[in-house]
């Protein structure tokens, strides 16, 4: 390969990022007639192509290379441009092509006959551009332009339905507090180039860059203090940009409103790629991390795992559910990157992306199907409504086949993908917790008992969407009926249900420092690794998931039985009863906690009442809910409405006269320069 | 004092007086007319910078068209131009709003501030051009090495200029356009 | 002889000229010339520098650019005037207040 290709990996990079822009411009230029997708696609397989057998190959586990080119200069100053290609910067580079085009061919089927798909293929094609060059930008400020437009691109594609309010509305909310997170990233850009004076990621963050601490032993002179108050700050800014960009709480809320996009688009934008990139950005920065970051790094990212895992249980609506999920486990990849152990971060991000992103595919096949029937037989129901599921396993088997085996690599299920990189952040923890000590411990267990929940929300999610009856089961039947999805939809379902399970990432299932990608990235962490935390907190989490399904199981698809048919499933729910009774005394003796959930439980099943457990799960989810929405928000309203006073004090300055305001500027103006010149 | 001297003053004495009289004259007439003279003092000024080609762009292209326009522009728009000729015949000067004349002065002082402690120490480039004697001097053909940088060094910024310049010529034609046509 | 502080002085006069006129006059037109006399100190001063850099000739250059960008400004700027007098019947910039909420 490489010698049919006489381009080196600099400009093939340069050219994966730049196709997908190719593809842009010339779908906008041809306007409403590009309607196919076929040059969005025939970019992106070319960029994959080049991603994977020439660029990946050629640099992964070799040295880095670098591109820089003078952009302008600013007195002393050069800015450059450039790639900066290493084992981080293409490995995400290679995950980004390797969503998109599935992606890519799926929406093909998905998207078909929608009135505005030349806008469709346009914007999926800047995104990719965006994205793929975020990836390997050699300069902070370069990386910020991308960030943005990747910013400005999801923005787009969350409106994309713009007659839709509630996408109006997501997209808005999405591009706001997004700008939060911005403005976080531009002070923290700024406060380093005062300080250090570059932005050049490798003169900052290098092997022999000024924030790298074993630099001293090459002879660099110019190492920044650890303990440097002005680093802390800049790295919580950096972090407040991650923060919004990976949706972490409190700046998630944008997250679950932009599933108003097409569920291609948040399968590739919001779950795998896009959400991703604050992960990225703070492993391509770590060296600027000190111990008090890095805690509030772990700490925000344990906060977000267990807030959204517990948001996903009370929703009903499948995308949502997903999309809390997706927040839950970028606050594993934080509290990864809070550790130390950036590796795991990234590992987990690659599996996470895959199999994330199957998720979102299945979803969307489901929903498709769901909206086909709506529309024929003109039903009112909300097609990505949970209670409008069930049963579909029959009717839908590939598709219940590779949800499954997503699901199970979500749960963390042995020979997955996602055992091996959500064991690897647990253990990390467990570790990191075991080495600090005290309430240390308290982020490994947190992360376990999210863990399990979100084992169970997945196994909710299957259950009640796949297993038990059909709602509208009778409404179908020899000519319409509810069907497989198309080719075009299964065949990148299939394949990224490949890529789901451990082999791609190590050929050793069960030991994740196997896994080539973590070797490849392989950082020395400073607490010392517990051996036996590698048998038994796999054992614990997958335990925990197995029973968590059993329960769910039998919350969600059991109770339908006795109630809708005959004879024989009256007998199942005997078996069930008798099961209840079994679980009840094994569970009372062992587990407290766990005996007194079961006990409220096999109650209710037993005497036919309301579901109250699960009632009162979902109005903790409320309370949660409402925590977010009041005073989250509120607290959000709350400087709006301050700022409005303000603004009304003033008032009468806001005259309408063009030079009034122009007087005012120029006082502030020469008041400046009377500072600068005083001082 | 040179003679040299004594007329880059009475140029700069010129610009600045009648660009005094231009901002506190009350007919606009009168002062679209000392805008003329302001801008033949600074074309003046120029040519003691050496820059003898600029001088005479400014002098084709703000005297023959700038100021031609703007003639037009306010013929156009005033038609109380008799009326406003007639009342202003009282009171020849109006100084009004304080504060923009306080704003102005202060600016000035500052930037006068700025410009003398900064002569102290020239930037670099400067020094270095002076030491090694890399001056525009009187005698150089300065057309004809503009005109090579033109089409060499600068010959992108010269078509994008002309682009724009094209563009802001028809965005004009269509803005001033009468509107029953759009 | 004239020094470099020399133009640098009068064109800060210039500039400040033209900025209480950008400020104070109630006729747009004063406005724009005012912006022209701003534009014409700062060639002034692009022109003054330009003697030290004979390699590149960027002040003369750019002079000439900033010319033909203010014709431009200059041409666009009086087409809104026009289209202005037309809708407000004034090129009073005080009677134009519907900046105000």
């Amino acid at each position: 390969m490489n010698e049919l290709l006489p381009i080196s990996p600099i400009n093939a990079s340069v050219l994966i990022a730049l196709l997908p822009f190719l593809a842009f411009l010339i779908q906008a230029v041809l306007g409403k007639t590009q309607t196919s997708g076929n040059i969005s696609l025939v970019a992106i397989i070319l960029s994959t192509t080049l991603s994977l057998f020439w660029v990946f190959p050629a640099v992964w586990n070799h040295d880095q290379q670098t591109l820089k080119l003078v952009w302008f200069v600013i007195g002393e100053y050069d800015l450059n441009v450039g790639v900066l290609l290493n084992n981080l910067t293409v490995l995400m580079q290679l995950i980004v092509c390797i969503i998109a085009l599935p992606v890519h061919i799926y929406s093909k089927a998905y998207m078909k006959a929608d009135p505005g798909l030349h806008r469709y293929w346009m914007f999926l094609s800047l995104f990719c551009f965006a994205m793929l060059s975020l990836t390997i930008s050699i300069n902070l400020f370069q990386s910020y332009i991308f960030w943005e437009l990747v910013g400005f691109a999801s923005y787009l594609l969350i409106g994309y339905w713009f007659t839709k309010d509630s996408a109006v509305q997501a997209n808005k909310k999405a591009f706001l507090v997004n700008r939060i997170g911005d403005i976080g990233f531009l002070i923290g850009i700024a406060l380093i180039y005062s300080h250090v004076g570059t932005l050049d990621l490798t003169m900052l963050f290098g092997p022999s860059g000024v924030f790298n601490p074993s630099s001293l032993e090459h002879g660099q002179s110019l190492v920044i203090d650890t303990d440097a108050s002005w680093r802390t700050w800049a790295g919580i800014c950096f972090f407040l940009g991650a923060m919004a960009k990976s949706a972490q709480f409190p700046l998630h809320i944008w997250l679950p409103d932009a599933m108003e996009g097409p569920t291609s688009v948040s399968s590739l934008i919001h779950a795998a790629t896009m959400v991703a990139a604050g992960v990225f950005l703070l492993c391509t920065i770590f060296p600027l991390f000190n111990a008090t970051v890095l805690l509030l790094i772990a700490i925000i990212g344990t906060l977000t795992a267990i807030s959204g895992a517990i948001f996903a249980l009370g929703q009903q609506d499948i995308k949502k559910i997903l999309a809390f999920s997706t927040i839950s486990q970028l606050g594993f990849m934080m509290v990864g990157v809070g550790i130390g152990a950036w590796d795991s971060a990234m590992f987990h991000l690659g599996t996470h992306a895959f199999f994330k992103c199957l998720l979102f595919l299945c979803a969307g096949a489901v929903i498709h199907e769901m909206a086909h029937l709506k529309k024929h037989r003109n039903l009112e129901f909300d097609p990505q409504n949970l209670r409008n599921m069930g049963g579909l396993r029959k009717y839908m088997p590939k598709t219940f086949l590779c949800m499954s085996i997503a699901s199970l690599a979500l749960a963390g299920f042995p020979l997955t993908a996602g055992y091996l990189s959500k064991d690897s952040i647990v253990v990390g923890a467990f570790e990191w917790g075991a080495y600090h000590g005290g309430w240390h411990m308290i982020i490994p267990i947190t992360l376990i008992i999210v863990s399990i929940l979100t084992a169970f929300y997945i196994g909710r999610l299957i259950w009640k969407a796949f297993f038990g009856n059909f709602r509208f089961a009778d409404l179908l039947n020899t000519d319409h009926t509810m069907r497989e999805a198309p080719v075009l939809m299964l065949a990148p379902m299939i394949f990224l249900a490949l890529c789901c399970f451990a082999p791609a990432f190590s050929l050793q299932p069960l030991d994740y420092h196997a896994s080539w990608l973590m070797q490849g990235l392989h950082v020395q962490t400073a607490y010392p690794a517990i051996p036996s935390a590698h048998l038994y907190i796999p054992v614990i989490l997958s335990i925990g998931a197995i029973v968590s399904w059993f329960i769910g199981w039998k919350w969600y698809t059991q109770r339908e039985y006795p109630f809708s048919t005959g004879n024989k499933l009256v007998q199942l729910a005997n078996n069930q009863f008798y099961l209840n009774e079994f679980n009840e005394v094994i569970f009372v003796n062992s587990i407290k906690r766990l005996s007194g959930f079961l006990y409220f439980v096999d109650r209710k099943v037993v005497d036919g009442l309301t579901y109250l457990f699960t009632n009162l799960i979902q109005s903790i989810a409320r309370a949660v809910n409402w925590l977010d929405k009041n005073v989250i928000d509120g607290l959000v309203n709350m400087v709006a409405n301050s700022t409005y006073y303000l603004g009304h004090l003033v008032r009468h300055v806001q005259n309408g006269q063009l030079q009034g305001y122009l007087g005012f500027a120029l006082t502030v103006l020469i008041l400046g320069f009377l500072y600068l010149i005083i001082k | 004092m040179t003679i040299e001297t004594i007329i880059f003053y009475a140029f700069a004495a010129m610009a600045i007086g009648a660009g005094l009289l231009l901002v506190n004259i009350r007919n606009t007439a009168r002062a679209l007319f000392l805008f003329f003279v302001v801008l033949f003092a600074m074309a003046g000024l120029y040519l003691f910078a050496l820059a003898d080609f600029i001088a005479i762009t400014q002098i084709l292209i703000y005297v023959g068209g700038v100021l031609i326009l703007l003639i037009f522009a306010f013929m156009l728009s005033n038609k109380e131009l008799l009326k406003d000729i007639q009342t202003s015949s009282t009171r020849f000067i109006s100084l009004a709003n304080w504060q923009s004349v306080v704003l102005s002065i202060t600016f000035l002082s500052l930037m006068v501030y700025t410009f003398v402690n900064w002569s102290q120490q020239m930037p670099g480039w400067i020094e270095q051009s002076i030491s090694k004697g890399t001056l525009i001097q009187a005698k150089d053909n300065n057309i004809e090495l503009l005109g090579f940088k033109f089409m060499t060094q600068y010959v992108l910024p010269f078509e994008i200029i002309s682009i724009f310049l094209m563009m802001a010529l028809i965005g004009a034609a269509h803005l001033s356009r009468k509107d029953n046509t759009a | 002889m004239i020094t470099l502080t020399h133009f640098l002085l009068v064109s800060a006069c210039i500039f400040c000229i033209g900025m209480y006129a950008v400020l104070a006059k109630r006729n747009a037109i004063m406005i724009l010339v005012g912006i022209e006399l701003m534009i014409n100190a700062a060639i002034l001063n692009f022109v003054a520098f330009s003697k030290y850099d004979k390699t590149n000739y960027g002040g003369q250059i750019f002079a000439l650019f900033a010319i033909v960008l203010a014709a431009a400004a200059v041409a666009v700027g009086l087409a809104i005037i026009l289209n202005v007098y037309r809708h407000f019947n004034t090129i009073n910039p005080k009677n134009m207040h519907e900046l105000k909420d």
